[in-house]
């Protein structure tokens, strides 16, 4: 990937296989992942998505256990040798079941908790707090019981918490996967914000390819534990083994392969979609080819 | 026709007060094929969790194939509706994926080899039967949505409901399980399904209810609904892609402004406008 940033996630050779099985999750990933980037993770169920997250963020080696080989750094150190705490300052998380990462009674608890740990004076807490709420959105539900949330409101708030940690890197785990549409794009908005505006690297897992293809500098997709294609989202998209990943491509994309095999400036993204129909059809205001395709 | 569901004048809100549901009517016909939509928080999981003795209505009436639902043992209910779970870890409790999915049938006393037919067949619709003999915990989130989904086909009710059945799901396994609601329900369930999914509605759902803050905004025909790109703005959802795509360009490709639901239709309608032949652009 670009060669100008530094590395702040490098995977070398890094393979693992979790406790009481006999297949490796994870086979040989190599990956640098530069400071700053936005990257998106798809594939199929079990290609390895949350195994590469759960690597990043040193859930392995150090808390599932299994057997691991080949090296993940954080910023050029080697995650075994990092302890969780250490980790956690650096990388921040965000689960697919956000249930499964909500602790406390109320919303404002939760964000406190990760707070509190990294001994972060009460005086700055305030603004932190209100900071990681208001970018999701939920700054209604400060005083809300975590139970009375809804699924997408969960999802928000397991952002915010990592938010509030300032972290260098964020991962992310299907972080949309309960939200409605523009949820969604709300997070991502945020996430893109983070991104720019903080330098915030942000690595996400994610099976919604609209999202990632709008919003990603690379896209990376997974396969049977190992890396099947890496790139930039058009470059990926164009590739012919994307069917076979069972990675749904954006609307417009598959639209565009199907009529024209992806000979040309392929659309990704809505506006380039309506740009390659206007280009189809005579005085529609786009360029025409004049090569007939099938 | 008697409908299966009927609710009339149904309102609910939870401890804090705010109104979760307000004045619904609804009726659902035995063979419908139906859409839930709405934003987070719009009431969608409290709606059907009235279909299924969960929550009791504080004012109005449900009424499940003919009992009236606050009257009626939630295992009576269970007889008539199935319904699997947003969470699947919210239903899932046993130690193998075979035990979970035969629990409700022993609950319904049924024989064992009769249980076991069951069983065998739910597993195989959703892919798991190699995985019969695994702890469900071991498996992935999209694995376990599927378990918690055999264990409510294998219950053979009459109607289906699924919260957010494709949350976790990959593309192939999305469709794979839209396709085994299609075919449940031409072999006769009825099915409510809810999700956040318009590309899935646009390509399965034959009926879609829109829920905004705990109302019914629209409840139509999926290609009127999801013709009024406004409407569903209201509670924060929006048309699939190539639906938007094709109106942004209306009165460009169009003779008529037909609403355009799949990439089938849009390849279709762009032959049909450019008479037959497509020249691609080129860079």
């Amino acid at each position: 990937m670009t060669a100008a940033a530094e590395p702040v996630v490098c995977f070398k050779r890094f393979s693992y296989r979790y406790p009481n099985t006999d297949f490796y999750a994870l086979k040989d990933i190599n990956l640098t992942l530069p400071k700053g980037s936005f990257i998106g993770f798809t594939g199929p169920t079990g290609a390895g998505k949350t195994t590469l997250i759960k690597s990043i963020n040193g859930i392995i080696p150090h808390v599932e256990g299994g057997a691991c080989s080949g090296q993940v750094l954080l910023k050029g150190c080697p995650t075994g040798n990092l302890s969780t705490a250490e980790i956690g300052r650096l990388v921040g998380t965000v689960l697919d079941d956000p249930e499964a990462q909500i602790i406390c009674l109320d919303v404002e608890q939760e964000l406190v908790f990760g707070l509190e740990n990294y001994g972060v004076p009460p005086d700055e807490m305030e603004q932190r707090i209100t900071t990681a709420l208001s970018s999701v959105g939920i700054s209604h539900l400060r005083h809300r019981s975590t139970r009375s949330l809804s699924g997408g409101q969960k999802q928000r708030l397991a952002i915010a918490a990592a938010l509030a940690l300032l972290p260098e890197v964020l991962v992310l785990d299907e972080p949309t996967s309960e939200l409605d549409p523009l949820g969604t794009e709300e997070v991502f908005t945020v996430l893109k914000q983070l991104n720019v505006k903080h330098g915030i690297t942000v690595l996400v897992a994610e099976q919604k390819t609209e999202l990632l293809a709008r919003h990603c500098d690379q896209l990376v997709i997974l396969s049977q534990g190992e890396v099947a294609l890496a790139g930039t989202p058009r470059e990926v998209f164009k590739h012919k083994s994307i069917y076979h990943l069972g990675v749904a491509l954006p609307q417009v994309t598959e639209l565009a392969l199907r009529l024209n095999g992806g000979r040309c400036h392929l659309p990704i993204t809505l506006e380039e979609g309506i740009e390659f129909c206007r280009a189809l059809v005579p005085g529609g205001g786009g360029k025409l080819c004049n090569r007939s395709l099938t | 026709m008697q409908p299966l569901i009927d609710i009339k004048g149904l309102s609910y809100s939870y401890e804090q007060g705010q109104p979760a549901l307000q004045d619904i009517n609804l009726t659902i016909y035995p063979g419908e094929l139906v859409a839930l939509v709405g934003q987070n928080g719009a009431g969608k999981t409290t709606l059907v969790k009235h279909c299924i003795g969960l929550l009791r209505p504080q004012t109005g009436r449900v009424t499940v194939c003919g009992q009236d639902a606050a009257k009626t043992r939630i295992s009576h209910l269970a007889r008539q509706v199935g319904f699997v779970f947003q969470n699947p870890d919210h239903q899932i409790f046993h130690d193998t994926v075979q035990k979970e999915v035969a629990f409700g049938l022993q609950n319904l006393g049924l024989p064992r080899d009769e249980i076991e037919k069951r069983v065998a067949a739910a597993l195989r619709d959703v892919g798991l039967q190699h995985l019969a003999q695994v702890y469900p915990h071991r498996l992935s989130r999209g694995q376990r949505q599927r378990v918690a989904l055999a264990s409510v086909l294998a219950m053979q009710t009459r109607i289906i409901i699924l919260d957010e059945p494709t949350t976790g799901q990959d593309s192939l396994e999305r469709l794979q399980i839209m396709e085994l609601v299609r075919d449940l329900n031409r072999e006769g369930h009825t099915i409510l399904f809810i999700t956040h999914d318009m590309t899935l509605v646009a390509r399965y759902a034959r009926r879609v209810i829109v829920l905004c803050q705990g109302r019914v905004i629209a409840d139509g025909s999926t290609r009127d609904v999801l013709s009024q790109t406004q409407l569903l703005a209201q509670t924060l959802l929006e048309p699939p892609q190539i639906t938007l795509l094709a109106n942004r360009l209306n009165g460009l490709l169009t003779p008529g402004s037909e609403v355009i639901l799949t990439v089938d239709e849009m390849v279709e309608h762009l032959h049909k406008v450019n008479g037959g032949s497509i020249d691609g652009p080129c860079d």
